[in-house]
Parts: structure tokens; sequence; C-alpha cells
């Protein structure tokens, strides 16, 4: 379908429809009632096949405002439902979750944050505030008062009853639970989960997060336009490119700005560089979990040069503040080039190396084919992005789909697997670092001359929505202005967020040896997933995690010797 | 203390970058283990515990916990700035910290070393360590 059929298609839904806004070329608005909200999302989803991409729930002046976007990436248009709540006092709405399991974990962070209820949701436990957070306190409504003593976690305080806890357990207990999380220090950050497991083989897994969520959509709401790009920049350290780029895109949008040529390039070396470090980052942790520490050492040995030249570019290795609205903060010097290239050669043929020895290498075929399938009809219902839907045959890339940035002036390919398992997603990333050096190479020998940026003087009242490319897949930014120099309401919706929930659908019925690759595989960032707003409800200090590591090493230990001693080839060749 | 310091690292809600640059000196660049720091898998060994992170609702009874676990005396290090003073999440509704808060609730005496940065390069981390060590 081109965008014109897509229209046409939509302009079916008439009657369930207050209007329908055409607001750019790929981007549309469709207002409506809450009660054909369910209906709506159900045609785009299934009859158009749309993909879910996040909603966000709005305190608006006199009703409440959930919005369900969806992108049609093959024409990259970007489809708005915005579902009116009259009911200031019981907000509710069906629920698409039962339909769009990708809306499941969205539709309890509304739940929690704004307090609207989603009717037949088939799981509304507490998901992003604390345990002993106050029922009835909605933190993103705007007349939310601030605590005057926050919930600071006095375990005097909490449910004495796990089961009485709004974070209680789904599973069944009388299964034997494998706990894993919060703290482990190979997992570098915190997250819960619980697997119920049958012998060896996992019959059903369940994650409790919150233990990373900041409130920043709130502290967003309190910066002024031209500071959210140092917040967004700190959702996640590892993505703190893409999230601002990608604020910053959705502002320009508002604002009808379009940056300097120069500026796109500068944009796209530096989004390329860090998808250069992230995937390297991620390859070297593979490695680690499955045994392979000679790759983790390796592969963060390769990942250094990159970080020195983001530091040379913009003065910090991680945490860039370059972007602005209008374009860049600070230039690549013309003389940094030939460095730039130099360092990218050099990293190629490490790269080129790391694959070959992943593709040739049998034990890590034994190990990771055909482990934690995520299929491709399990990726579109659970609307996973990036690597993890390239991997499971869904050729989607936002570089390309929605071109932003330098990206469409550009040759580069984007990188598909049918197979859905760990290999298929390490050959993905694998293959895409090199793509990346390609990106950054071009990009350094056509960038033109010409200034930064452009100056910005006022955001006119409006929407604007930006997505980016991040390592780990589509970041979505939405920006609501009334015309003043904050932003009304901003959401961002980083892409773990969609991809952890698929674990659902990728470990059950695997061996607890392959979990922990499992759980690795799609680059989980839970900086990210939590970005606003462990240990069980006891606060039990569990170290199962180390156990499950071991497992997986033992299982790459018993392969080996089953196929005789291999030396992964040296690193110099 | 005088022998290798043994670290716990503790996530209490960071970005994921001084996380990331604390991983970064166990590999080949700075390898901090030719020193005889090791980052160790249980609280009940470790001498120090580097916290990064700004304490969330859902992470201080955990951090409480952990320290509680950690034999004394243990030096506890707020490594970038969200740990020292919560940075620019200063404001969120869901942020308790910042770490030495939370630490002193439960021990008004504990060793609390302060590494600002956002996040600190891995240089400055291990000059904050070798800082503090020298002056215990």
């Amino acid at each position: 379908m081109n965008q014109r059929e897509l229209e046409d298609r939509l302009a079916q839904l008439e009657d369930k429809l207050i209007t329908m806004e055409r607001r750019s070329h790929n981007r549309i608005s469709l207002q409506c009632e809450a009660e054909h909200a369910y209906e709506i999302n159900r045609f785009l989803f299934e009859d158009v096949h749309a993909r879910f991409v996040i909603a966000t729930g709005i305190d608006s002046d006199n009703c409440f405002e959930v919005l369900y976007h969806y992108s049609y990436d093959q024409t990259g248009c970007v489809i708005t439902v915005d579902a009116f709540i009259r009911d200031r006092v019981h907000p509710s709405i069906e629920s698409i979750a039962p339909r769009i399991p990708g809306a499941d974990w969205i539709e309890r962070e509304m739940h929690d944050l704004l307090g609207i209820d989603f009717l037949h949701h088939p799981d509304m436990r507490r998901l992003i505030l604390s345990d002993n957070w106050p029922e009835g306190v909605y933190p993103l409504r705007k007349d939310a008062v601030r605590l005057e003593s926050r919930p600071d976690g006095d375990p005097e305080k909490r449910p004495l009853d796990q089961m009485k806890s709004p974070a209680r357990r789904t599973i069944n207990l009388s299964k034997p639970i494998l706990p894993v999380g919060p703290f482990h220090p190979l997992q570098e950050e915190m997250e819960y989960f619980q697997l119920a497991v049958d012998g060896e083989i996992v019959t059903d897994i369940d994650m409790r997060i919150s233990y990373n969520h900041r409130g920043i959509e709130k502290i967003s709401e309190s910066l002024q336009y031209d500071q959210v790009p140092f917040l967004v920049s700190r959702i996640c350290g590892i993505c703190s490119a893409s999230h601002p780029l990608a604020y910053v895109q959705a502002v320009e949008e508002i604002a009808g700005v379009s940056p300097p040529e120069r500026a796109l390039y500068v944009r796209t070396i530096i989004n390329e560089l860090e998808r250069i470090h992230s995937h390297v980052l991620w390859v070297g942790l593979a490695g680690h979990f499955i045994g392979y520490d000679t790759v983790f050492m390796w592969a963060w040995k390769y990942r250094e040069p990159v970080l020195d030249l983001l530091e040379m570019i913009t003065g910090n290795r991680n945490n860039y503040g370059n972007v602005r609205i209008g374009g860049c903060r600070s230039d690549i010097p013309n003389e940094l080039k030939p460095q730039i290239v130099k360092a990218m050669d050099e990293i190629e043929k490490k790269i080129d190396m790391l694959t070959k020895a992943v593709l040739d290498d049998p034990i890590l075929h034994a190990r990771l084919k055909g482990i934690g399938v995520l299929t491709k009809a399990d990726a579109i219902r659970y609307a996973v992005t990036g690597p993890t839907a390239r991997a499971s045959g869904i050729p989607i890339d936002v570089r390309r789909d929605d071109p932003y940035a330098a990206y469409d002036l550009l040759d580069w390919n984007v990188i598909t697997q049918p197979e859905g398992d760990v290999f298929a997603k390490a050959v993905v990333r694998l293959l895409e670092t090199i793509e990346s050096i390609k990106i950054v190479k071009q990009a350094v020998k056509r960038m033109p001359d010409g200034p930064i940026s452009v100056e910005v003087r006022e955001i006119p009242p409006g929407e604007g929505y930006g997505r980016a490319e991040a390592p780990r897949g589509e970041t979505f930014h939405y920006v609501r202005s009334d015309g003043g120099n904050r932003p009304v309401r901003h959401k961002m919706r980083a892409p773990s967020f969609v991809n952890v929930p698929s674990f659902k659908a990728s470990c059950i019925g695997e061996h607890i040896a392959d979990v922990t690759i499992t759980l690795a595989s799609v680059d989980p960032c839970y900086s990210c997933t939590e970005r606003l707003a462990a240990v069980d409800g006891n606060s039990k200090i569990t170290h199962d995690y180390a156990a499950l590591l071991q497992l997986s090493r033992d299982e790459t230990d018993r392969l080996r010797k089953v196929m005789g001693p291999r030396r992964m080839d040296g690193e110099e060749g | 203390m005088k022998k290798s310091p043994w670290v716990f690292h503790v996530n209490t809600g960071a970005c994921n970058n001084c996380d990331i640059e604390i991983l970064d000196l166990l590999a080949p660049k700075f390898d901090v283990e030719r020193f005889g720091i090791k980052l160790v898998g249980s609280p009940r060994h470790a001498d120090a515990l580097l916290v990064t992170g700004v304490v969330t609702a859902q992470a201080a009874p955990r951090l409480r916990e952990i320290y509680r676990q950690t034999a004394k005396p243990c030096v506890v290090f707020a490594i970038g700035a969200c740990a020292c003073d919560t940075g620019i999440f200063y404001s969120g509704y869901h942020v308790v910290g910042p770490v030495d808060k939370i630490i002193k609730e439960i021990d008004p005496n504990a060793i609390i070393a302060y590494v600002p940065g956002c996040p600190p390069k891995p240089e400055a981390m291990i000059a904050g360590v070798v800082k503090a060590l020298s002056t215990l």
C-alpha cells in the first residue's frame, strides 16, 4: 500500500471519528471518542497491519486523552489515534492488550501514572511505581502535588504479606520459582525475573521493573525546550545520541525548521559511532554470558578507539549533548576526518575477524542456533523493533523507512535474518556494525562545509513526532506544545520497552541454561525501559543469576568437550 | 585498608553510563585487576561498594539491605553526579536519594567517597579510589 491507498483505507473509519487530520505527507492524526478506540485500534493493527509503537496518556484541560501511535513502515507514516475520555472522575477505556500484547506494559504504565482504568486488561498489576507508592497518587496528572515525604521504601512500612502488595506475583506459586536478580555484578542494571520451572524447562516468566524509574517524563515538563536534550540523553547512557536526536526532531517538526546539511551529517556520524560501540559492547557481553571471556575482553578493547573519537568530537565519552533544536552544538573539525577514517579502517578489520570467528565456530552454532526463538508472528504481536525485529525477518529500520539526518543521502543496507534465534541476532548486530562503519566513512567523505545550526526563536503550539533508530531499535518521542517555552507533554518510548516483554514469547520452553543468553539477546536496557517515573517484596537478595550464568557456561564447556577442543582463532589473525 | 580492595557494584537507578564505565575499568585498556581491585559477586565479600544512580523509591530498601550485608568497615563510593547529589533528576517524584542520605539513615558513621562526573571518566574513578584509600 502506498501513502495514498493508506489514506483511502483509513477513510473507511470515518463514521467512528471526530476528525481525520493529515498533518504532513506522512503524519496522520485520527480523533475519536473513547468508546470507538478499541475498534479503530483493532482495524489499524489487524487490517491495515500497522505496527503498534506506543501509547501516550495525557491529562488535558477537561478530559483525559490516550494517544495510540502506530507506524506504517512501508511509507514511514506515523498514525495517531487520539481518544478522548470525558469522565475525569473515573477515567476508563477498553484495553487493547488482549489483542496487541505489545500494549500490555504501556497500559499498566498509564494506569500507574495517570490512574486511567483499562477495562478487561489481562494483568493490571503495578509496573512502574515502587511497591510502597501510595494508592491513588498519580504523578503524571497536572494537579499532582508533590508528596511531602516521598515514599522512601522503609522496610517497616512495606506490606508484610507479599500477596497483598500491588506487585504480587501472577506465576503459579506451586511450581518451583527461580528468582533472577535484581542485583548481580553482571547484570549491570536492576531487574527482577521470576522463572517458573518444570525440571530444566522454563514454563513461565514474570518480570518486575521500577528499580530504575526516575520520572523523566514529568521532569521534562519542567524544563525549557533547549534544556530537555540534556535530560533525555541521560535516559540511557548507551543511547545518549539517539534519544536527544529523536526529541529534537519532534520539536523541529512542530517548529517547521530544517537544520543545515552539515548538521545532518554530524548527527549521522555521531549516531553511527554510537551504534558501533554499542553493538561491539553487546558482542562482548554475549561472549561473556556463554563463557567466552576472551571475546568480552577483545570486544571491549576494540570499542575504546570509538569512544576516543566521540570524546574528540563532542568532549565526552558518553552523553554527548551535541544536538540542539535547529542543528548541532559543536562541529566535527575537518582536520579530524583522516583520523576518523583511519580508526574506522582499523575497527573494520577487527569486526571482520570477530564476525568470521562467530560464523565459523561450531560450538557457537551448537550453542546459539535454535535458542530463544522469537517467531515473526510473535515479533509482530509484541511490536518489537530494531535488531530484535530484524533477526526475526521483519525488515524495519527507521533510518530507511522514515529517513532523518543524512541517511537517505548515503548507501547502506538493512540487515535481516529470518530465524529469530540468538544466533540470528548476533549475526544481525555484527553485520550492522560493518554497515555503520560504511556509513561513517561515506558521511565523513561527503560532509559539505557550511553552518551547523539555524536559530529557532519560538516553538508554536502543535504536536510533533521524532523517531531515530537507536542501537536497540526505534526510539520514539512525542512532544506537545502549547506555544510556551516548555513541553506540555513529552512522551518517550525506548526500544527496550517493547523488546523486553517479548521474553514471554522467547524464553518459555527453553532450558534454564539457555535463559541468560536469551535474555541478553535483545540487549535489554532497563534505564531506557523505566525512563519515567530488586529483590522481591521480602527484600531478600538473591544471587541465582550467578548460578544461571554458571549453568550457561557449563553447557558451553560440555559442548566443547563433546565437539573436541577448538581454539578461537587468534586476534591478530 | 592496605591490601587489594574488592568491590561490589550496585546500580540504584543510573542511566547505565557509569555502570559501563565501571565495567570498562576491568577491560584491557584500564585493567584495574592489575592493582588487585576486583569486582565480586556478593556484598559479603566486598570492602567497598560502588554505587551508581539516583536511588529510586524501589531501589532504596535494596541498597540499605546490601549495605547491611557488607563486612565493616566498608567504604561507599558514590560514582557519578546522580549518586553524589541526584544530578539532573533531583526533582523526580520517584527519586529518594542521594546515596549518602540513604546510607547514613542506617549508619551515620558510614565512610562515603564521592566521584563526581557525568559519567566520570575511568581515569577519574581510579583517581577517586586511590585518593580515598590513601586517606583511610
